[in-house]
Order: C-alpha cells, then sequence, then structure tokens
C-alpha cells in the first residue's frame, strides 16, 4: 500500500488536536462549576467561599480529576489486554475468530519479519523487542496504577476535609482505602468504562456510522469481525 | 544523572504530588495550633478570644447563652492544655488539647474556631458546647 503523503500537520494530527483541545476545555468547564459547587456548600455550611486558584489547588478538586482518569487509563488497560485473547464476533474492536492470542512473529513483523519502515525496537530483538511488543498495554496499567494511587490520596485529603468539617476524627491512609467513599469512587467511575467498552463492542456489530474509523462500512455484514471504515 | 541522584529527585516528587494532593496542610499547623490555645486560654483577654471564633460559632454562642460572648466565654468548659496532636485537611482543622478538643476553619482573615469543648461520641460526631 503506498504511503499517503503528508497534507499538512494540522490535517494530518486533527484527531488528536482537536481531542487534545477539548480536553483542556472540559477540563477548565470542570474547574469552573466545581469551584462554583463548593462554594455553594461552603456558604450552606457557614463558611467562605474559596477562590478559582483555591479551588484547582484543593484536594477536591484534585480526587474529582483523578478519579476520573483512572478509570480511563483502567479501561484501555483492561480493553487491550482482552482484545488479544477474547473476540466479539462481527465486531470492530475485535479480531477474527481463530486469530486469538499473540499471533506468529511473521504475522506481527517482528524481528527478522521486519520491514524497512518498522520501528527501530520491532527489528532489534531482545529486551527491546519483547517490550516494544507490550509497550501500549503496559504504559495504560503504569498510568492506571499511578493515578488510581494519585485518586487515593486526594480521595483520602478530600475525605478527611469533609470528617472534619463534620466533627469526626480524620483516618490514615490505609483505613482510607477500606472506606466506603474510596470503593463507591472507584467502582460508579469503573462501571461506567466497562459499559463503554461493553457497548461499542456490541454495538458496532450491528449498526453503523459511514466513514468512521469506528464503525464498518455501511454495506459489509454483521458477522464480518474486524474491519473498519 | 546517578542512580541515587535519580531516586532522591524521584521521591522529592512523590512528596511534592501528595503534598499538592494532600492540600499543602503542614505549613498551616504552627498557625492552627496559635488560634486554639489562644482560644483557650483562661488568662487571654475575652474579647480577643471571641474574635478567634467563626462568625457563626460567635452568633451561636451568644444567642444559647443569651450574653455577649466575652461575657460568656468565662462560663465555658475551655480546659486548654498541652498540645497533643493537630490535624489539618483543606480549610479544616482539629486540635487535640489534653483539656479539650477543637475544630477549627480558614476563613479570610486566618484560622478561627468552629467548635469547642468538644466530647467524643463514639461512631458519631463529636458532642460540642460551642459549635454553629
Amino acid at each position: 500500500m503506498t504511503e499517503m503523503k503528508s497534507r499538512g500537520f494540522l490535517r494530518d494530527n486533527g484527531l488528536s488536536l482537536v481531542f487534545g483541545a477539548l480536553f483542556v476545555a472540559t477540563l477548565v468547564g470542570q474547574a469552573i462549576s466545581g469551584t462554583a459547587d463548593f462554594n455553594a456548600q461552603q456558604i450552606a455550611e457557614g463558611l467562605e467561599p474559596v477562590s478559582f486558584a483555591e479551588y484547582v489547588t484543593s484536594s477536591s478538586f484534585g480526587v474529582d480529576v483523578m478519579e476520573n482518569w483512572q478509570s480511563e487509563y483502567l479501561q484501555f488497560f483492561l480493553f487491550i489486554y482482552a482484545t488479544v485473547w477474547l473476540v466479539q464476533l462481527g465486531s470492530t474492536e475485535s479480531k477474527k475468530p481463530g486469530e486469538e492470542g499473540k499471533e506468529t512473529d511473521k504475522e506481527q513483523k517482528v524481528g527478522r519479519h521486519a520491514d524497512e519502515d518498522s520501528p527501530e525496537w520491532a527489528k532489534v530483538g531482545g529486551w527491546r523487542t519483547a517490550l516494544f511488543s507490550r509497550s501500549l498495554g503496559t504504559l495504560m496499567a503504569v498510568l492506571f496504577v499511578l493515578t488510581w494511587v494519585a485518586s487515593s490520596v486526594a480521595g483520602w485529603a478530600a475525605y478527611n476535609s469533609e470528617q472534619l468539617s463534620r466533627r469526626e476524627d480524620p483516618v490514615t491512609w490505609p483505613a482510607y482505602l477500606a472506606e466506603a467513599d474510596f470503593w463507591n469512587r472507584s467502582f460508579q467511575n469503573w462501571q461506567s468504562e466497562m459499559l463503554a467498552v461493553g457497548s461499542m463492542a456490541v454495538f458496532s456489530v450491528y449498526l453503523r456510522h459511514r466513514g468512521s474509523s469506528e464503525s464498518k462500512p455501511v454495506g459489509v455484514a454483521h458477522a464480518q469481525t474486524g474491519q473498519s471504515g | 544523572m546517578g542512580r541515587a541522584a535519580r531516586f532522591r529527585r524521584s521521591a522529592a516528587v512523590a512528596a511534592a504530588a501528595a503534598a499538592v494532593l494532600g492540600g499543602c496542610a503542614s505549613t498551616q499547623q504552627p498557625e492552627v495550633e496559635r488560634v486554639a490555645t489562644a482560644f483557650e486560654d483562661p488568662a487571654g483577654d475575652p474579647e480577643t478570644r471571641c474574635d478567634l471564633l467563626t462568625p457563626a460559632a460567635l452568633s451561636a454562642l451568644e444567642e444559647q447563652a443569651s450574653q455577649p460572648c466575652d461575657e460568656a466565654i468565662e462560663d465555658l468548659p475551655l480546659e486548654g492544655g498541652e498540645v497533643e496532636s493537630v490535624e489539618v485537611w483543606g480549610g479544616d482543622a482539629q486540635v487535640r488539647l489534653s483539656g479539650d478538643t477543637l475544630f477549627l476553619a480558614e476563613t479570610s482573615t486566618g484560622w478561627r474556631v468552629a467548635a469547642a469543648a468538644c466530647q467524643p461520641n463514639g461512631e458519631a460526631p463529636y458532642d460540642c458546647e460551642v459549635e454553629p
């Protein structure tokens, strides 16, 4: 297949740029609405409102951001690993039945089967190829662990602040990990991620969206797996 | 960068992250202690001590006692004592003295006592004589 010529930085990277901008815009939106919501609670408790800068550096904002990030990375980590071994007949999110597993080096263009334009670490073999072969899933797993720990620390601080405002004793971090607050936050985020993946896996079997990389071509059969565009 | 230096830098980054995520509490501790001990000091000027209450706690005290704070404060069971522990989380704090437990809140004019003469109450919130 011939390589398309680059059509300029913006067109070649439109997807990342648009979603990067949307991420920034929605994070700012969360910060603004979060400040307003926090201050409404402050006033209701007879306390003073805080500034925008104070809110975005608070554990309350920190936990609200981190608890969402950790579940996104968990979703991708699980999805990447699961799609090695599990299939969904007819889905664009799946390999074809019979292709389960890590596939052959030839199919994966690894080591001596690599092309001229294969990434360097796909060609060299040894630990570099082994690591590169798992780099996507590994990064998602690492980011999940880091953001989950961060959300537990921020959640612990936010929880203790609420404890004190309710005239109750604060708890240690290990005690917080056993608290319903931590697991409630974790599970409520996780359930939506699993729903999203499951929904896409199933919907993409039977429904189409012409031109999207997430959809099979409109006229392709329901039972056809793994095709997109 | 050597391994030891890299480890120290990672540890410092982790500590900084924990401090930011936790709301930078440790820098507030001396001020929280000062306010709590000044409020509980029986030799302190009553008006100064009353200024250390949050507006909500002040008006609740005056309403409950049916007298101005600087008179009511003399009758309160504020035993004071040595500082045993200080917990600061965001804009809330708890100070345990040998004779009393207080809860404080951060206001635009600094830390103020939100509840005092508090007794533990099992799993339930502390039972406080002075509170909104």
